[in-house]
């Protein structure tokens, strides 16, 4: 049940924050909220996973806008879910493909159309601007975001099961073949498949990530 | 990473840093969403080839691409720093497991099957136990006392220990230290004498060449002074043959604070200014900078060369000052 609330919680966040709840002047159609429970319903194929399908796919939908160095991947993101949602308002159903797969081919067409829009002078200079500043940005941060982002770590590190913490350190510790033999007797100490092992030990770290990330925003 | 050949690291990989051909990456976009295996995997490879450049594992190509299509994105420079900051965490938690033993997962995970087997009912043992229990706790109080006693001792002489280890590395990190920068000085300090008698050997040559001026007139006497020491020091002598015309001073900084510096020599009877230097840019290792000045401006008496700083601002800040002895 909590589980449950946070994910609700976290809708109502994105819902509030997405531009996708702002009049957009080229469109002029808003996410109401009957369209957004369809929405919900539609890419839960009809279990009701409480938010969590939507959450899963505007992830997925970021982590795709963002490998295409996209600006604002955000809005890239829910600029998709609008177009599929205004289409089963329009349509009343999506049957041709599965919400994965539409998902997919809408944001490609989202993509597209961002790429013609950055071929514009302004939007142009911007994406090289932001490229060049990614290529000058190999430091990552300076030395006192360092010294931040390693307190959080280690207070979030310490908020960690215990099991967690230890199989974390020991699935990423060591380089190139070091690495891949602790893992391969990792994964036989605890009696699971190297790939099971590296989903948990995937799953933790996005945990912690989270976590720090959470911590240094707050410390700003 | 995984066992499905559909799925390859370094297919992943080249995936991530935009090196596929087009038609390839828009099937891999296409499983990034109905593929949860392919999900996880990419997320387990971008995870493997952030720490891969974070260990400095990238080279060439590759290399060039993270840092050209990789790091475009402020989302990704933020793993980026993260998995700075989790490299470091790593290497302390490996140094700390280390130090408890290799198999302990597996070891606590033992202790604990075995004690559920042990706790597990038996009607038959029920009454002995309880009997064995009573005897165990009463010599048992005394022993836990005991015991903890020994703990705290132990914990104790542990803090000690771990408090002396650290102390210890700390100690050797500013030897090492303290050799680097001496090793640093003395080969200036070599350079320096390399390039002094170098320099008087091309006056001597000059000279000899047939511009030489009469009884040496125009000849350049050095002097290296090393940083001014607290209390009282021999002060250097600066021997001034007649017809010297330019003395060249090479002052070893006691720190390298300023990318610039100015001297000025001093008479301190009456602490007057008898010559100032421009901005003088330190040499190469930042801890020494030369300047040279009218050898006519000396009479044997002492005399000292002040060092000043100069901030970026503008503004400078005495460094110290060099005393030396005229002999003419």
């Amino acid at each position: 049940m909590l589980y449950a609330a946070r994910v609700k919680s976290q809708l109502v966040k994105i819902m509030s924050d997405s531009p996708v709840q702002r009049l957009s002047p080229k469109k002029e159609w808003t996410l109401a909220p009957a369209a957004f429970r369809r929405l919900l319903q539609w890419l839960d194929g009809g279990a009701d996973s409480d938010g969590q399908k939507y959450l899963e796919m505007r992830q997925r939908l970021l982590a795709y806008f963002d490998r295409k160095n996209c600006s604002a991947p955000d809005e890239l993101a829910d600029e998709t879910l609008n177009r599929v949602a205004r289409r089963l308002e329009e349509e009343g159903a999506i049957e041709s493909e599965t919400p994965a797969r539409y998902c997919y081919i809408v944001a490609r067409f989202v993509f597209l159309e961002h790429l013609r829009e950055a071929q514009k002078a302004t939007a142009v200079l911007d994406e090289i601007r932001r490229q060049r500043h990614g290529n000058d940005s190999t430091a990552a941060v300076v030395d006192d975001d360092k010294e931040k982002m390693l307190d959080c770590l280690e207070r979030c590190a310490s908020k960690l099961e215990p099991v967690n913490r230890e199989l974390i350190t020991r699935y990423y510790v060591g380089k190139e073949r070091v690495k891949i033999e602790n893992r391969r007797r990792l994964a036989e100490s605890l009696g699971i498949t190297i790939n099971a092992l590296a989903i948990r030990a995937c799953r933790v770290r996005d945990t912690l990530e989270a976590c720090v990330r959470q911590c240094a925003n707050e410390a700003k | 990473m995984t066992s499905d050949p559909k799925y390859k690291h370094e297919t992943i990989t080249q995936y991530l840093l935009g090196a596929l051909p087009e038609a390839e990456t828009e099937r891999l976009d296409e499983l990034s969403f109905t593929d949860d295996e392919f999900t996880d995997s990419l997320t387990a490879v971008e995870k493997d080839l952030v720490d891969s450049f974070v260990h400095g594992e990238l080279t060439g190509g590759e290399l060039e691409r993270f840092k050209a299509h990789y790091l475009a994105s402020p989302v990704r420079r933020e793993r980026v720093a993260f998995a700075q900051a989790f490299q470091v965490l790593g290497e302390r938690e490996s140094a700390g497991l280390r130090a408890e033993g290799p198999a302990n997962v597996a070891t606590k995970r033992g202790w604990f099957a075995a004690l559920s087997t042990f706790l597990a009912p038996r009607p038959a043992f029920q009454w002995g136990l309880a009997a064995a229990a009573l005897a165990v706790l009463l010599g048992g109080g005394w022993l836990a006392v005991d015991n903890l006693r020994l703990r705290q001792q132990m914990s104790q002489t542990a803090a000690r220990r771990d408090a002396l280890i650290q102390r210890e590395q700390d100690l050797q990190k500013e030897i090492e230290s303290q050799r680097v920068t001496n090793s640093q000085a003395e080969q200036e300090l070599a350079r320096v004498r390399d390039e002094r008698e170098r320099l008087e050997q091309e006056l001597k040559k000059a000279q000899q060449g047939g511009a030489k001026p009469a009884s040496g007139e125009g000849s350049i006497v050095s002097l290296i002074l090393a940083p001014p020491l607290r209390g009282a020091g021999q002060v250097p002598t600066l021997s001034i043959r007649p017809g010297t015309s330019q003395v060249a001073a090479q002052l070893q900084l006691e720190a390298a604070d300023y990318a610039a510096y100015r001297v000025a020599l001093i008479e301190p009877a009456g602490n007057q200014s008898l010559w100032r230097s421009g901005n003088l840019k330190p040499g190469r290792n930042r801890k020494i900078v030369s300047v040279s000045f009218p050898a006519r401006l000396l009479k044997s008496q002492n005399y000292s060369l002040r060092v000043s700083g100069v901030a970026a601002g503008g503004a400078s800040e005495i460094v110290g000052d060099y005393p030396f002895k005229v002999v003419k």
